[in-house]
C-alpha cells in the first residue's frame, strides 16, 4: 500500500536519524576528554585517601591535608574546637617542637598555611620536590602524635579570643554576617562562627580537645593530595610508611541534616551604632554542592555579579550608583550551597531602591534568555577562573581534594568544563526559576 | 570500628615508630629546567619575547613601555602614570566600558602598574581568544582617546590613592626614605605627593604619550602555548600599524649613595607602633656583586629566621616585625630594612638593627648560616616562577631592568658560588652603616627618646615637606 510504503519510509528516515545522531553522540561520549594533567586516587588500608598528581616542570611539590572536619562538627557550648584544633596542629608533638613545623618549611624555602571552614580544615605547604618526604614525615607526625595539654590549649584559646576581639574591631559588619549565617541556615551545626565564641572558647576542656582529635583526625576521615615533581611508586611507599601505620578512627558522627527556615521569606533587621553606612545581605539557599544545577547555577554567579560588567555590578555600582560596596558569591558549603549578597549603601532609601534593583535582575534572569553573546561572556570568565584553579601545584592538590569531597571521585576538569559549556539560555532560566523563589533571606543593617 | 580491632586503642597509646623521631634525610636539589626565552624584532623595534608554557589555554602578557615615573616631563611628576592608565579608558570605536566587556569576554583581567623606570601592563587571556585580545590590545595602545572627562576620572582616582595611601605608615616612611635617597636626582619625582596632580592636562599628556609609546620603546612578553614564530606572525598581525620614532636613549646615572647616617621623622598621631625604614643606594642587579649582597640580605632580613627577626622580634622583643630587601632600579638598587617596632624603643631599635648590619661587616657569618640561606634561596626560586603569571613577570622583570641571563638561566649558580669570604668581602663595600632612616610615629613617645646615640633628627610633615631639625645634646 502506498500509504504504509510512505510510512515505511519516515520510520526508515526516522530510524536513520536516530541511528546517526545516537551514533554521533556515542562517539562524542567516547571520546572522553583527556585529564589536562596526571591524577591517581589511591585508598589505603586505615582509609586514607590519597591523590597523586605528577609533573615534572619544576621541581616543586606541593602536599595539602584536608581534614573533613569544620565547625558544623561542633556541639551547642562547644563553639571554636575546629579552628582550635587548627591552630594546635602548628604547636608540637612528641617528636617536634612549638611552631617548629613552620620553621622547617620556612627555612627549606617553602611556604605553608592552614585554613578552616564550616565544613572542612585544610593545611597546605609548597617546598623544594627533595624535600617532599620531610613534609610527609611532619604531616603524618600531627595526625598520628600531636600533643595536646592544658598549658597549649590555654595559649591557643588566649590567642583566638584576642583575635575574635581584633576582628570584631576591625570589622563592624562580622556581627551582620553571623546573624545571616543564622537566618539562613536554622540548624545549630550549620550557622555558628567559625571563629567560635568568647564564652564558649572560655570554657573549652582539654579533653574536649583530645575527643575531638581523637575523633576528625584520623586517616580515615582525611585526604592526602599531592601535586608536583614525584615519582610515584616512590611516594606511595613512604606514604604507607608514614601513614598506613596510623590506627584507622572509629566511625565519624553524622551531623543533623540541615533544616530550610520554617517561614519564608525572611526579612529581618538589626541596628548598629558602629558601622559607617548601612546595608544589607540578602541570600538563597540552593541544592547540594554536588548537584548537577550547578553548572547553570555558576554561570549565574558570573552574569549576575562577577567582574565589572556583570548585571548587578552594571545596575547597582556603575548605572544607578545604588551601592558603595558589593560582593558575593555562590558559596559551595556542605550540604546546602547559598547565594549570597553584601551591600553597602548611602542611605536607607538606597537600600531598598537596591533590594529592588536585585529583585528586578533576577526577574529578568527569570523571564528572559540571555544572548549568546553574554552567555558566551560568562562561560570564558568561569573558564578562566575554573583553569586558574589547577595551574599550579599547590591550587591543583587543593582542587583534586576538594572536588573529591563532594563528589567521591577524581573529577576530570576538562570533562566538567564542557558541561558548563554546554549550558543553554533555556538552562538558565530554568535553574533561575527553581532557585530564586519567593525565599529569599534578608538581613538590613541600620546605620544609627 | 570492629569489635576487638587493633584499632580500638587510642592512637597515643600505642609505641610509635622509631622513624617518627627524627627527620628524614632530605634526597640531592634536583636540576631545575628553566623555561627557555625566545626573542625576536619586528620591523618597527618592537622586541618580543616568548616562553613556550604548553600545558594550559591561557596566554599571560606583559607589555613594558620605557615610559615609567623617571620619565615624567620636569614639573609635571605623574604624568607617566596618567598616560599608563588612560590606554584602557577608551580608544577609537570602543568607550572605557566597552573596553572592560572586551576584557571580560576574552575570559581576561587587565592591570596597569608604574614603576620608576617603565610602565607595565599585564593581560590575561584565554588562547582560543588570542586575536580578539591582540587585536584589543592594539586598538588601546594606537588609537587612545584622551577623553576629557577619563582623563579627569584618572586623575581623581590618582589623588585619592594617594591621599588613602598617604593614612599608611609604610607607605610614608619609604617615600620619605626614597625622597632623600634621591634628593638631588631626576628620580625624585617618582615620589610625588597629590599635589601635583592638579597640574596634568590633556595638552601636556597627548605628545607625552605620543613620544614614548612607540614600539622601538617597547617590549612584548607572551607566555603560553606558543611558539615564535605564531607569535610573531599575530604580534605582528595587529601591531604593524605601530609607528617607530626616533628615541633618545636614556640612561639616567645612578644616585650617590648617602654618605653620613641621617635620621628623619614623621608624626602620625593615630600609629600605635613606630615605623622603621633604614635604606641606602647600592650596586645595581647587572653588577656581579650582586649574588653575594643578596645571600647577606637573607642572613640579615630575607625572613622569620633571619638574624634581624630573630633579635629584634624574638629576642630583645622591640619588633612586630623586622626584615631586609633590595629593590632593582635600572642602574643601582635601594637596600633597605623596614621594621614595626614599640614606640618607646625606636632609638635602641635603630642601635640594635645597625648592631647586626655591623656584626655582619665585622665578623665573618658562619658558612653554616650562608648554607642555610643559600638552600633557602635556590628552593624557593622555582616557587616564584610556578604560575603562569608569576613566571610571566619575573620574565618581565628581567627584561624591563635587563637583568640578563645571570638571574635567569644562572641564577642556581650564582648562588651556588656565593661564600662566607665573598658576603665578608662585600659587606665591607657597601655603605650599609650610614643609610638615611625614617621613623614614622607618635611625636609624643617617639621624640623624647633621642639622644643616646642619634644626636640630630630632621623632621618633615606627611607630605614630604621640611619642618626643621631637633638637636639633642
Amino acid at each position: 500500500m502506498k500509504m504504509k510504503l510512505w510510512i515505511n519510509k519516515i520510520l526508515i528516515i526516522l530510524w536513520a536519524f536516530v541511528f546517526f545522531f545516537g551514533a554521533a553522540s556515542g562517539i562524542q561520549s567516547q571520546e572522553k576528554k583527556r585529564f589536562p594533567f596526571a591524577a591517581t586516587l589511591y585508598k589505603l588500608k586505615n582509609g586514607l585517601h590519597v591523590i597523586l598528581s605528577e609533573d615534572h616542570s619544576l621541581p616543586i611539590v606541593s602536599v595539602v591535608m584536608v581534614y573533613n572536619v569544620g565547625s558544623m562538627n561542633e556541639q551547642p557550648g562547644k563553639t571554636g574546637l575546629a579552628y582550635l584544633m587548627e591552630n594546635l596542629m602548628f604547636q608540637g608533638s612528641e617528636n617536634i617542637g612549638r611552631m617548629q613545623h613552620v620553621s622547617i618549611i620556612n627555612r627549606l624555602g617553602g611556604e605553608l598555611n592552614a585554613t578552616t571552614t564550616v565544613d572542612r580544615t585544610v593545611f597546605l605547604q609548597r617546598v623544594p620536590s627533595n624535600q617532599l618526604t620531610q613534609v610527609l614525615w611532619l604531616e603524618s607526625d600531627r595526625m598520628r602524635s600531636l600533643q595536646i595539654n592544658a598549658a597549649k590549649v590555654e595559649k591557643a584559646k588566649q590567642e583566638i579570643i584576642g583575635d575574635i576581639r581584633n576582628r570584631k574591631a576591625a570589622n563592624p559588619y562580622l556581627e551582620s554576617y553571623w546573624r545571616f549565617d543564622q537566618l539562613i541556615y536554622p540548624s545549630f551545626a550549620y550557622n555558628h562562627p567559625v571563629i567560635g565564641s568568647e564564652v564558649d572558647l572560655q570554657d573549652l576542656k582539654v579533653q574536649d580537645v583530645k575527643d575531638f582529635y581523637n575523633t576528625y583526625y584520623v586517616p580515615n576521615n582525611a585526604v592526602l593530595s599531592i601535586a608536583g615533581k614525584i615519582d610515584r611508586e616512590k611516594v606511595l611507599t613512604d606514604i604507607r610508611k608514614y601513614f598506613e601505620t596510623i590506627p584507622e578512627g572509629k566511625e565519624i558522627p553524622h551531623v543533623p541534616l540541615s533544616k530550610s527556615p520554617e517561614e519564608i521569606p525572611i526579612h529581618e533587621s538589626m541596628e548598629s551604632d558602629q558601622v559607617p553606612s548601612p546595608g544589607f545581605h540578602l541570600g538563597y539557599r540552593l541544592a547540594h554542592p554536588s548537584s548537577d544545577d550547578f553548572y547553570a547555577l555558576s554561570l549565574i554567579e558570573y552574569i549576575l555579579l562577577r567582574g565589572s560588567t556583570s548585571r548587578l555590578q552594571k545596575r547597582l555600582i556603575k548605572r544607578e550608583r545604588l551601592a558603595l560596596h558589593m560582593d558575593g558569591d555562590i558559596e559551595k558549603r556542605y550540604p546546602v550551597a547559598r547565594f549570597k549578597l553584601f551591600i553597602l549603601n548611602n542611605n536607607q532609601f538606597m537600600v531598598q531602591r537596591a533590594q529592588r534593583a536585585i529583585f528586578s535582575e533576577l526577574h529578568r534572569l527569570k523571564t528572559s534568555f540571555i544572548s549568546s553573546e553574554e552567555l558566551q561572556k560568562s562561560k570564558n570568565m568561569f573558564k578562566m577562573d575554573y583553569i586558574d584553579q589547577y595551574t599550579d601545584s599547590l591550587s591543583r592538590a587543593l582542587f583534586l581534594a576538594e572536588e573529591f569531597l563532594f563528589k567521591r571521585i577524581l573529577v576530570n576538569p576538562s570533562e566538567e568544563l564542557l558541561k558548563y559549556f554546554a549550558v543553554t539560555p533555556t538552562d538558565i532560566v530554568g535553574v533561575s526559576n527553581r532557585y530564586f523563589k519567593e525565599d529569599s533571606v534578608i538581613l538590613d543593617i541600620e546605620a544609627k | 570500628m570492629k569489635p576487638g580491632s587493633r584499632f580500638a586503642l587510642a592512637p597515643s597509646l600505642i609505641a610509635q615508630e622509631r622513624f617518627r623521631r627524627t627527620p628524614p634525610i632530605p634526597e640531592p636539589l634536583p636540576d631545575l629546567m628553566i623555561p627557555e626565552i625566545k626573542s625576536t624584532s619586528l620591523w618597527n623595534g618592537l622586541t618580543l619575547w616568548i616562553i613556550r608554557k604548553d600545558n594550559l589555554p591561557i596566554i599571560s602578557l606583559r607589555l613594558i613601555v620605557f615610559a615609567g615615573e623617571s620619565s615624567s616631563p620636569e614639573g609635571l611628576p605623574g604624568m607617566a602614570t596618567l598616560a599608563a592608565h588612560m590606554i584602557s579608558r577608551g580608544c577609537s570605536g570602543l568607550s572605557s566600558s566597552q573596553i572592560e566587556e572586551e576584557i571580560d569576554f576574552v575570559g581576561g583581567s587587565f592591570s596597569t602598574s608604574v614603576h620608576p623606570d617603565y610602565a607595565l601592563f599585564s593581560f590575561t587571556f584565554l588562547e582560543e581568544h588570542l586575536d580578539r585580545s591582540l587585536d584589543l590590545l592594539s586598538r588601546m595602545l594606537l588609537q587612545p582617546s584622551f577623553l576629557r572627562r577619563e582623563i579627569d576620572a584618572i586623575k581623581r582616582n590618582m589623588y585619592y590613592n594617594l591621599v588613602e595611601e598617604g593614612s599608611s605608615p609604610d607607605f610614608l616612611a619609604k617615600r620619605q626614605m626614597l625622597r632623600l635617597l634621591f634628593e638631588n636626582h631626576p628620580y625624585k619625582k617618582v615620589t610625588f605627593n597629590e599635589e601635583v596632580i592638579k597640574n596634568l592636562t590633556q595638552k601636556d599628556l597627548v605628545p607625552f604619550f605620543y613620544n614614548n609609546y612607540r614600539p622601538n620603546n617597547t617590549h612584548i612578553i607572551l607566555t603560553g602555548n606558543l611558539d615564535l614564530e605564531t607569535a610573531q606572525r599575530k604580534v605582528q598581525r595587529y601591531l604593524q600599524r605601530w609607528q617607530k620614532r626616533e628615541m633618545r636613549p636614556v640612561q639616567p646615572e645612578s644616585p650617590e649613595s648617602n654618605k653620613k647616617r641621617r635620621v628623619c621623622f614623621i608624626h602620625n598621631s593615630n600609629a600605635k607602633e613606630a615605623t622603621l625604614y633604614l635604606g641606602n643606594v647600592v650596586i645595581p642587579a647587572t653588577n656581579p656583586d650582586i649574588f653575594p649582597l643578596l645571600v647577606m640580605n637573607q642572613v640579615l632580613g630575607g625572613t622569620p629566621n633571619s638574624r634581624l627577626f630573630l633579635n629584634l622580634r624574638e629576642s630583645k622583643e622591640y619588633a612586630y616585625q623586622a626584615f631586609s630587601q633590595i629593590e632593582y632600579y635600572k642602574n643601582f638598587s635601594v637596600f633597605f630594612i623596614n621594621a614595626k617596632v614599640r614606640p618607646e624603643v625606636v632609638e635602641a631599635s635603630i642601635q640594635e638593627i645597625l648592631n647586626e648590619i655591623r656584626s655582619i661587616t665585622n665578623k665573618k657569618v658562619s658558612t653554616f648560616e650562608i648554607e642555610q640561606a643559600k638552600s633557602y634561596m635556590i628552593g624557593n626560586f622555582p616557587l616564584q616562577i610556578e604560575s603562569l603569571a608569576e613566571l610571566t613577570s619575573k620574565v618581565a622583570e628581567n627584561k624591563a631592568l635587563n637583568l640578563g641571563d645571570n638571574h635567569w638561566k644562572r641564577y642556581y649558580e650564582n648562588i651556588m658560588l656565593v661564600t662566607s669570604d665573598k658576603v665578608f668581602e662585600l659587606s665591607r663595600r657597601i655603605p650599609l652603616l650610614t643609610p638615611v632612616v625614617v621613623v614614622v610615629g607618635n611625636s609624643d613617645i617617639v621624640l623624647n627618646q633621642f639622644g643616646k646615640f642619634i644626636k640630630e633628627v630632621e623632621i618633615f610633615n606627611t607630605k614630604g615637606v621640611y619642618l626643621g631639625t631637633y638637636k639633642f645634646d
